[in-house]
């Protein structure tokens, strides 16, 4: 059945009617045109209604294929309609019909499975790629506050305290011996099973998810605290190598972070990436307006920090269970070496076909 | 469509919020904007199911794996089970039913692009993963009272960072919340329309100079459609009675109308004076309502 055919009075099982040949009656343009469109409406109406209740896969191959034709038929004839007709209740029906016929046809075509797939594979990555000024950004943030924090607090400890809050201390400070970090914090017996899987689950509510998020977050404020944030992580990321470099435990101490930290830091590095997108495009909007702006571009932050929230589990796990299992620094700086190339395969992608 | 809204604007009392999208096809269509209460009310029931959901598992997964152990890591678990079961609910369903989640389904509302293009995947995953940054993730660190959480002055920005999402929605113009925002998306009410029959007489047994059918416009028309089209009930003929006796005085009709043939007198009423109308609209004098003197033809 060919669109011309649609447009075409056709006669169909189900229609009214011919009109009786009427002397002294009036005929009515719109009357007319309704009388002989309807029952192609109802045939929309009917394949619409299936496909609400049931799904799209509901329909038969030949109703598929008659969707659209019947979708631009119905279309069309709302253009005539708010031209020629005055009947209101005609109107209103046929823009109903072509809005629900709208979202059929126009709906989106994966299911989740496919989605997530198409996300890990393409999505994730391209946004990062495209991203990437504005994760030189977030690197040079936090690094400057590395930088700054290690200088404040290799030379006086009492730093230490002042910029990394008590409860994330965990009890390490300036009066930690060597001795005492090296038991309690890197070589640190394996708690069991049961206490890894505890951190793993309670990723989402660790602080650092919670800095990430915060980072994303608050691009919609100009990005301004963005980057403080990311400073401020630095900061304290500094401050924990000092009081490491101070005992001379820094080659342990870094492959104690490393395992986990490669992922985690360039979690909250992507996350801060995706807050700074957020603020250059609703500050430079370029030709679209602010809002719009964001609507084009806000789609790819988000997948940056959904992307981001993953590599967080990720950490979790091995924080909660490598870094146990794996006692020894050169492992550790193994397993760290491994998921940082692994990470750069994945996001820039040196090998095979880009996007 | 002017005219269609002032009708609906009388007829509905309070009319809804529309905006308009234009389909690729280039037809504009305007859509209602849900309610505030809509979506509270389809997200409260979202939020039913996915709790139910979430105990049922999380209880199956500490019978069976880890009978015994409960404190900090029960709650933690039941928190990752909970993040992940709500992120596939909606996610999901939005893919699936086009925009609809089991919540948006019973009430009658649905995510659509803002501009009428498709409503894509990386959309829907946007929109809904920043409802937990906007609400989720921030709501279960507030409730999670375990002592190792995050200190006190974080937990206050956090309850602002709540407040202030939800404050949100009131006051932009198109109730859009920020994941909305981000997604370019927004949720509109559907409700659906039913084709009645067309009330159009073939026979005319009066008949009405052009004269008389100049005193109205289409909004009268289509008010007086809502009429016709109201079912039988106790007040209706009275109605029908006074609107008779107003046309016949507005148009100058001498001959009285009789109580039997008042339904009648008044359906081709109808049909002349949307003939006329539309004749005329044909020509390019669209006449709106009868203040409007475009469609006078006099002037």
């Amino acid at each position: 059945m060919s669109v011309e055919a649609l447009h075409e009075p056709q006669p169909a099982p189900g229609a009214p009617p011919p009109a009786l040949p009427d002397s002294a009656g009036i005929t009515l343009k719109s009357s007319e045109f309704r009388r002989t469109r309807e029952a192609g409406w109802r045939d929309l109406e009917r394949l619409i209604d299936a496909a609400e209740k049931r799904g799209i896969r509901a329909l038969a191959p030949d109703d598929l294929q008659r969707l659209p034709l019947l979708y631009r038929a119905a279309l069309s004839s709302l253009s005539v309609a708010r031209a020629i007709a005055l009947d209101r209740n005609l109107l209103l029906y046929l823009e109903n019909l072509s809005l629900r016929a709208f979202f059929v046809v126009y709906g989106p075509r994966s299911s989740m499975l496919e989605g997530c797939a198409r996300f890990l594979r393409t999505d994730f990555p391209a946004a990062v790629r495209a991203a990437r000024l504005h994760l030189l950004l977030a690197v040079v943030a936090m690094a400057v506050g590395a930088a700054v924090g290690f200088a404040l607090t290799v030379r006086d400890e009492a730093w230490f305290s002042t910029l990394v809050p008590a409860p994330l201390a965990g009890g390490r400070g300036p009066e930690s011996t060597r001795a005492s970090l090296l038991a309690q914090e890197i070589f640190a017996p394996w708690p069991g099973f049961g206490v890894a899987l505890g951190i793993m689950a309670n990723f989402l509510f660790s602080h650092n998810t919670l800095v990430g998020i915060l980072t994303f977050s608050f691009g919609l404020a100009a990005g301004v605290p963005t980057i403080l944030l990311l400073a401020y992580q630095g900061l304290m990321i500094g401050a924990f190598v000092a009081l490491h470099y101070n005992r001379d435990l820094t080659v342990d101490f870094l492959g104690w972070t490393a395992i986990h930290g490669v992922t985690e830091i360039g979690a909250i590095l992507l996350c801060g990436a995706a807050g700074l997108v957020l603020a250059d495009k609703m500050l430079f909007p370029d030709r679209y307006s602010r809002v719009d702006s964001l609507a084009r571009h806000g789609r790819r932050a988000a997948e940056i920090a959904l992307g981001a929230v993953l590599m967080f589990f990720l950490a979790a796990i091995l924080e909660g269970v490598f870094r146990q299992l794996i006692n020894n620094t050169p492992g550790r700086f193994a397993v760290a070496a491994v998921t940082a190339i692994g990470w750069f395969i994945y996001f820039a992608r040196p090998f095979g076909r880009r996007r | 469509m002017s005219s269609v809204d002032a009708a609906t604007r009388v007829l509905r009392g309070r009319a809804r919020a529309t905006r308009e999208i234009v389909t690729p096809e280039g037809v504009t269509l305007s859509v209602e904007l849900a309610q505030h209460g809509e979506r509270a009310t389809a997200f409260m029931i979202d939020l039913f199911f996915w709790f139910c959901g979430s105990l049922l598992l999380f209880l199956t997964f500490m019978v069976l794996v880890v009978r015994g152990w409960v404190s900090i890591f029960a709650v933690s678990i039941l928190l990752f089970i909970s993040f992940i079961i709500r992120n596939f609910y909606f996610i999901h369903f939005e893919l699936a039913w086009r925009g609809m989640t089991p919540g948006k389904r019973i009430v009658g509302i649905r995510v659509i692009d803002r501009h009428g293009g498709p409503l894509l995947p990386s959309a829907i995953v946007a929109r809904n993963f920043t409802r937990e940054i906007e609400m989720f993730i921030p709501l279960g660190i507030l409730l999670s009272a375990s002592g190792a959480g995050p200190i006190p002055w974080e937990r206050l920005m956090l309850a602002i960072w709540l407040l202030s999402f939800v404050a949100l929605i009131f006051v932009n113009r198109d109730r859009m919340r920020a994941g909305d925002l981000i997604a370019g998306t927004i949720v509109i009410a559907l409700p659906r329309q039913r084709l009645l029959d067309d009330l159009v007489e073939r026979q005319a047994s009066f008949v009405f100079t052009d004269r008389q059918l100049r005193a109205y416009g289409a909004f009268e028309l289509q008010v007086l459609e809502d009429l016709l089209r109201r079912p039988d009930g106790p007040g209706v003929p009275l109605i029908l009675g006074e609107v008779c006796g107003k046309i016949c005085r507005k148009i100058d009709w001498r001959e009285p109308v009789a109580e039997a043939d008042r339904l009648r007198f008044l359906r081709d009423f109808y049909t002349a004076q949307r003939a006329f109308l539309e004749r005329e609209q044909l020509f390019g004098r669209k006449r709106a309502d009868k203040h409007d003197t475009a469609g006078d033809g006099r002037q």
